[in-house]
């Protein structure tokens, strides 16, 4: 049997005899059923993690989760490659193969909100992590999940959401109809910018994937060899840091960016503003009288410092005693209120509890 | 030949090795104790709302220096990087050279902080701690040792108070904003900042870990962790990433209107470059600034490019203006053990020529 037949069968085979094994030894040890048997590595290691994850603390099992995630991402790519890594028949053109397919994924992903798209965020976890990174931080901005707007038809149903959202409030209730056309236009503008920055990274994919098939290129020229999924993992990386660096330095990038950002913020803004006026037909406290609230004081908090720095220079110039008492040790523990208040003791800054992210979406397939 | 050659035998046992150190990882994980954050012995001896001010115990057998030095860290991230661990950590080594050191943790703001300015921050907090120190060693001007945006918030002060500031350290620091290759500056250029912090109040530490982590994201958020398997085994390796991994994380919410202000006067007009910075009442002119300035930074800094901080050349006033250029990154320059070698060493000895009383 030659190499790439190898890979045909007896690799899948193998993994599935390494999967049995997992398999037989989680079920003994934890009396679990066996799972999917699609993709044998992935599965056995799915697997082990659900045996023993409810033991882990939260901290640990982030970690440990993002590291499976990453060795998943590190062989499957090789397991893309694989045909090429056998080295028999046309490995050139298997491994060339490879790399077409992956940029037409890229490309397909390009029409937007889409299978495409979707297929996108399904082929490489690794592809993910721009992505996964957004989720999780719009998330924790938001009572609203990070991608709530990424799958929403777009295109079908424009025409229909630009007619209602041009038809003129009337009646008593018009106001109130504007704001919530307001809100659906500010959220129709952030689902665009959404698309554009994806279709962003779809294109840097396939750049990166262009930029990997030089760098084996090049590798062919110079004799050099890589025997290790690690290696081309590395290498991987390495391209797409490459392109990623080239790319979101541009001012394109950087108003892709800021489109982004600032649709999230103009959203998220008008949303407050809902909430606000709902706030205070309950009569409530508004957000916006609360920060008034802190302005003020904070100016007040100000003044009365300024006040109390000015009454101390004016004590001493009476007394005709330095401003600044001039000692030779340090002086003990004190707040900065000591002339107002007993001072109270010292506590270690505490960092307030963090909104956990919540992605809908799994991150990583 | 084509380069790929990877026998099926060695890709397996690849795989069963990454298993199985992922298997022995978790061990270690669930074995990890609660993550130290901050090594060598402190008290506070100042406090002001959120703020806390430190100051660390002198080693037995080190005499401390009579002028003592205030470490101004940023509001970004927490100041327990400079002291994270024994064997890195750069507080450790300031105090080996005899420096008496004082640090500021600035803690962590919520709502109620959201109307601190510059203002507030500079001639506020850092200007009573500073005054706290002086009225305790009995000093007109203490040193005072900046660190990224802590170093921006030095330069500020000492413009606007060189009769308190004796010798001034900066590391990392950033002075111009829009050098080349300041991937930070590009991106804030076409945000709207105004919309942002009235939306927000606060800005959430998760948008700041998400800036960082966008630098690089494919080997931040995803190489760092396939790295991360080859030390699993090593317990007390686990927990040096478990420690630099909580620092990553462990990012404060920053003011709203100190954000406001920085971004918009730092990031996108280059303030200290084009002049038009006011804090408080008084604007800000670096050429104020007179005491000896060592300016350090690394030169394969990502967040803060060399030529950021290099910028500081000539902006100033001082005759005793030193620059001191370390082979590595933004987090190495504290954390490597170069740096404990290099670079802590040359702060204290240029400190120690610099500051009999």
């Amino acid at each position: 049997m030659n190499k790439e037949g190898y890979f045909s069968d007896d690799w899948l085979e193998t993994q599935r005899k390494y999967w049995e094994s997992w398999t037989e030894m989680s079920r003994k040890a934890m009396g679990l059923e066996g799972g999917d048997v699609t993709s044998p590595w992935q599965a056995a290691l799915d697997h082990w993690w659900k045996a023993v994850s409810p033991t882990a603390p939260d901290a640990s099992k982030q970690l440990m989760e993002r590291m499976m995630d990453q060795g998943k991402s590190l062989f499957k790519m090789v397991e893309t490659f694989l045909p090429g890594a056998a080295g028999g028949g046309d490995a050139w053109g298997a491994f060339s193969k490879a790399l077409d397919d992956m940029q037409k994924g890229f490309i397909g992903s390009l029409g937007g909100m889409g299978e495409g798209s979707n297929g996108l965020h399904r082929r490489l976890a690794f592809w993910e992590l721009p992505y996964d990174n957004w989720q999780r931080m719009a998330s924790s901005l938001s009572p609203l999940p990070g991608d709530l707007l990424r799958n929403m038809p777009h295109d079908a149903v424009k025409e229909h959401i630009d007619k209602v959202l041009s038809a003129p409030g009337l009646g008593y209730t018009r106001e109130e109809q504007g704001a919530y056309q307001e809100l659906m236009r500010c959220g129709l503008r952030f689902q665009k910018a959404f698309q554009e920055y994806t279709a962003f990274y779809s294109q840097l994919g396939i750049k990166a994937i262009d930029r990997l098939r030089g760098h084996m290129q090049e590798l062919i020229t110079s004799g050099k060899t890589i025997d290790s999924a690690r290696a081309i993992y590395d290498d991987w990386v390495n391209c797409c840091e490459a392109v990623y660096a080239e790319e979101v330095s541009t001012p394109a990038y950087a108003q892709l960016h800021g489109d982004l950002i600032n649709a999230q913020m103009a959203f998220k803004h008008r949303l407050s503003v809902m909430v606000d006026e709902n706030l205070g037909a309950l009569n409530m406290p508004t957000r916006a009288e609360i920060r008034t609230l802190q302005d003020r004081l904070q100016e007040i908090r100000r003044e009365n410092k300024r006040i109390v720095r000015e009454l101390n220079a004016l004590k001493h110039a009476v007394e005709g005693t330095p401003a600044r008492a001039l000692t030779q040790q340090p002086a003990p523990v004190r707040s900065a209120l000591t002339s107002a208040v007993p001072s109270a003791p010292i506590k270690e800054p505490v960092a307030r509890k963090k909104t956990g992210a919540k992605p809908t979406a799994p991150t990583t397939k | 030949m084509f380069p790929i050659d990877i026998r099926p035998d060695k890709l397996v046992e690849e795989m069963m090795d990454y298993t199985r150190k992922l298997g022995q990882g978790m061990e270690n994980l669930l074995n990890a104790d609660k993550i130290d954050t901050g090594v060598s012995p402190k008290h506070a001896v100042f406090q002001e709302d959120k703020l806390v001010l430190y100051r660390y115990d002198t080693p037995e057998g080190v005499t401390p220096r009579p002028v003592p030095l205030l470490v101004v860290y940023a509001l970004v991230n927490r100041p327990y990087m400079t002291d994270i661990q024994e064997d890195r950590s750069t507080i450790k080594g300031l105090l080996k050279t005899g420096q008496d050191v004082y640090l500021i943790d600035w803690g962590y703001p919520d709502g109620a902080d959201r109307a601190l300015t510059l203002d507030d921050y500079l001639n506020g907090y850092l200007d009573r701690c500073v005054d706290y120190i002086r009225e305790a060693h009995g000093l007109d001007a203490i040193n005072i040792l900046g660190i990224c945006q802590g170093g921006v918030f030095s330069l500020m002060y000492t413009s606007m108070h060189q009769d308190k500031v004796k010798n001034l350290v900066t590391m990392v620091t950033p002075v111009d904003f829009q050098t080349p290759g300041n991937l930070l500056s590009t991106w804030v250029q076409s945000m709207d900042i105004d919309l942002a912090v009235d939306t927000m109040g606060n800005v959430p530490g998760e948008l700041l870990n998400w800036t960082f982590l966008s630098l690089k994201p494919f080997a931040l958020a995803g190489q760092k962790y396939v790295n991360m398997v080859d030390v699993l085994e090593d317990p007390e390796k686990v927990k040096n990433f478990l420690r630099m991994e909580k620092w990553i994380f462990d990012s404060p919410d920053q003011a709203g209107e100190t954000f406001r202000q920085f971004a918009k006067d730092f990031y996108q007009k280059n303030g200290l470059i084009n002049g038009g910075v006011v804090i408080g009442e008084q604007e800000i002119d670096l050429k104020n600034i007179t005491c000896p300035v060592l300016n350090v930074y690394a030169l394969q800094d990502h967040l803060v490019p060399p030529a950021a901080s290099q910028a500081m050349k000539g902006l100033t006033s001082s005759k005793d203006y030193t620059e001191n250029a370390f082979p590595g990154g933004h987090i190495g320059i504290y954390v490597s053990g170069k740096a404990q070698k290099e670079v802590t060493p040359a702060i204290g000895t240029w400190l120690n020529e610099r500051s009999a009383v």
